[in-house]
């Protein structure tokens, strides 16, 4: 190894410490992510300090469900159920809390990078 | 000096590749996530695989989807399914002295309800039927409580009413009703857990509506499980358990309960007493075995904090953490390990 191969091997050292600061970089801003399913499927994904204040529309079992979003909060506004439990949960921010609209099939998970936690026993 | 520089290039070809093999093994470490979702047992159960083997995990998720729906309609007490003997069938249709042939799966599941009652003295009893469907018909109405005369003339409560004979046939001697929502749950997650495990597939995360079952971890940490304040309302985390390979399971009394009096009145039924108790809002029991760590949790919950201190003493690796009524929290000795 003479001095150009030092200076070849540091500069891929180098690439491969800014790919992992990149990478980490992603994975540790701090907006936070909701997951809406339908049945399983992911139906709308929304990052909450971006998509602030406005309201969406899935198909729900018994019709369509409206979403409500402000700044990292999310509630069901309105839906067809019979004790309507996921409308009167109202706003939701902690990603340790779930809306589970159980007629509607509808499911709205949150998760942000501050939060630690893999899952929570309720 | 042409020859030296054409080396050059050689050794830093070689050491380019030497760099993207390293990328490629640093990504290969960090398995991908795969997840499913689902509604059975009265539960929302969300189940997580770490695999790269991206058509082994589909086969998997689905997999586990057909064990959950197979226990919840075995175990269902409320309706009758094509081609399968259920709970309902047991209870509703079929006569006393009638041998019903059930699935092999139920069979085990009803056997592990048996073992499970000898285990905890009787506090885990599935022949409860009786009794659960009236406080089931108070709560619904959310007004006013039965009276013990009446729970007592609900029906034969007596497990002893309950036969396995062979070849997967069961019989009822009296008109017992069963009740498997004390042992479903942690049994099927177990069975999932499992299967998972002889797949191949040991990095896992299951969350079964306050069951958590987990193999080992994603990366090359512990998983970090919160315990939710047990509160109406509350979103606290009070503790963190840190573990792999780990099963934490709690009952509880404030998510399905009712008030009356100022008392509150929730769904885990003391078979002694035939009410609920009133010791905890919840416990908690922390051991490799989802199908035991659900049965623990339900056992202590229904037995004052010295009883179960002691009780656990005849259980390896069972910890526990109680909540109490008072709002002060007790923990096993073990807990530490967790910390």
């Amino acid at each position: 190894m003479n001095k150009s191969d030092w200076q070849l091997l540091a500069i891929i050292i180098i690439i491969i410490i800014s790919l992992f600061a990149i990478t980490s970089l992603f994975n540790y801003n701090n907006s936070t992510i909701a997951t809406v399913y339908y049945d399983n499927n992911i139906v709308l994904t929304l990052d909450l300090s971006i998509d602030e204040n406005r309201e969406y529309r899935v198909k729900g079992y018994n019709g369509d469900v409206v979403i409500e979003t402000k700044k990292d909060m999310i509630r069901v506004k309105e839906e067809i159920s019979p004790l309507h439990i996921c409308s009167r949960q109202g706003w939701v921010k902690s990603t340790y809390e779930v809306i589970v609209c159980l007629p509607n099939k509808v499911v709205i998970t949150l998760s942000d990078n501050k939060n630690k936690l893999d899952t929570v026993v309720r | 000096m042409k020859k030296t520089r054409q080396q050059y290039l050689t050794r830093g070809l070689i050491l380019i590749f030497i760099g993207i093999i390293m990328l490629i093994i640093f990504y290969y470490q960090r398995s991908t996530e795969h997840q499913t979702n689902m509604f059975y047992l009265d539960t929302y159960i969300s189940v997580k695989i770490y695999t790269h083997d991206k058509k082994k995990a589909t086969e998997a998720l689905q997999e586990v989807d057909r064990i959950y729906q197979q226990y919840h309609q075995l175990a269902d007490s409320y309706q009758a399914y094509d081609n399968i003997n259920n709970i309902y069938y047991f209870n509703e249709v079929a006569l006393v002295n009638e041998k019903v042939k059930i699935e092999p799966e139920l069979y085990h599941l009803i056997q592990y309800g048996l073992d499970a009652y000898k285990q905890t003295n009787g506090l885990v009893n599935i022949a409860l039927g009786n009794v659960i469907d009236i406080w089931h018909t108070y709560r619904d109405n959310a007004d006013g409580i039965p009276t013990k005369e009446e729970l007592q003339k609900a029906g034969s409560t007596n497990i002893n009413n309950l036969i396995l004979h062979k070849n997967y046939l069961m019989e009822k001697t009296t008109d017992i009703k069963l009740d498997l929502g004390s042992i479903t749950k942690g049994y099927a997650t177990q069975v999932v857990g499992d299967y998972l495990t002889n797949l191949g597939i040991d990095k896992y995360l299951i969350n079964a509506g306050g069951n958590v079952k987990v193999g080992n971890h994603y990366q090359k940490n512990r998983y970090k499980i919160g315990l939710k304040e047990p509160k109406p309302n509350s979103n606290n985390i009070f503790k963190v358990i840190n573990a792999n390979n780990i099963s934490v399971v709690t009952s509880g009394s404030y998510e399905r309960f009712y008030q009356y009096d100022g008392k509150i009145y929730h769904h885990i039924i003391d078979p002694l007493t035939l009410f609920p108790p009133n010791y905890f809002y919840a416990v908690t029991v922390i051991t490799p075995n989802n199908a035991l760590a659900d049965v623990l949790s339900t056992a202590l919950f229904l037995m004052d904090l010295e009883s179960g201190q002691a009780f656990i003493k005849s259980f390896n690796n069972v910890d526990v953490i109680w909540y109490d009524i008072n709002n002060k929290i007790h923990y096993s000795a073990g807990i530490k390990n967790y910390e």
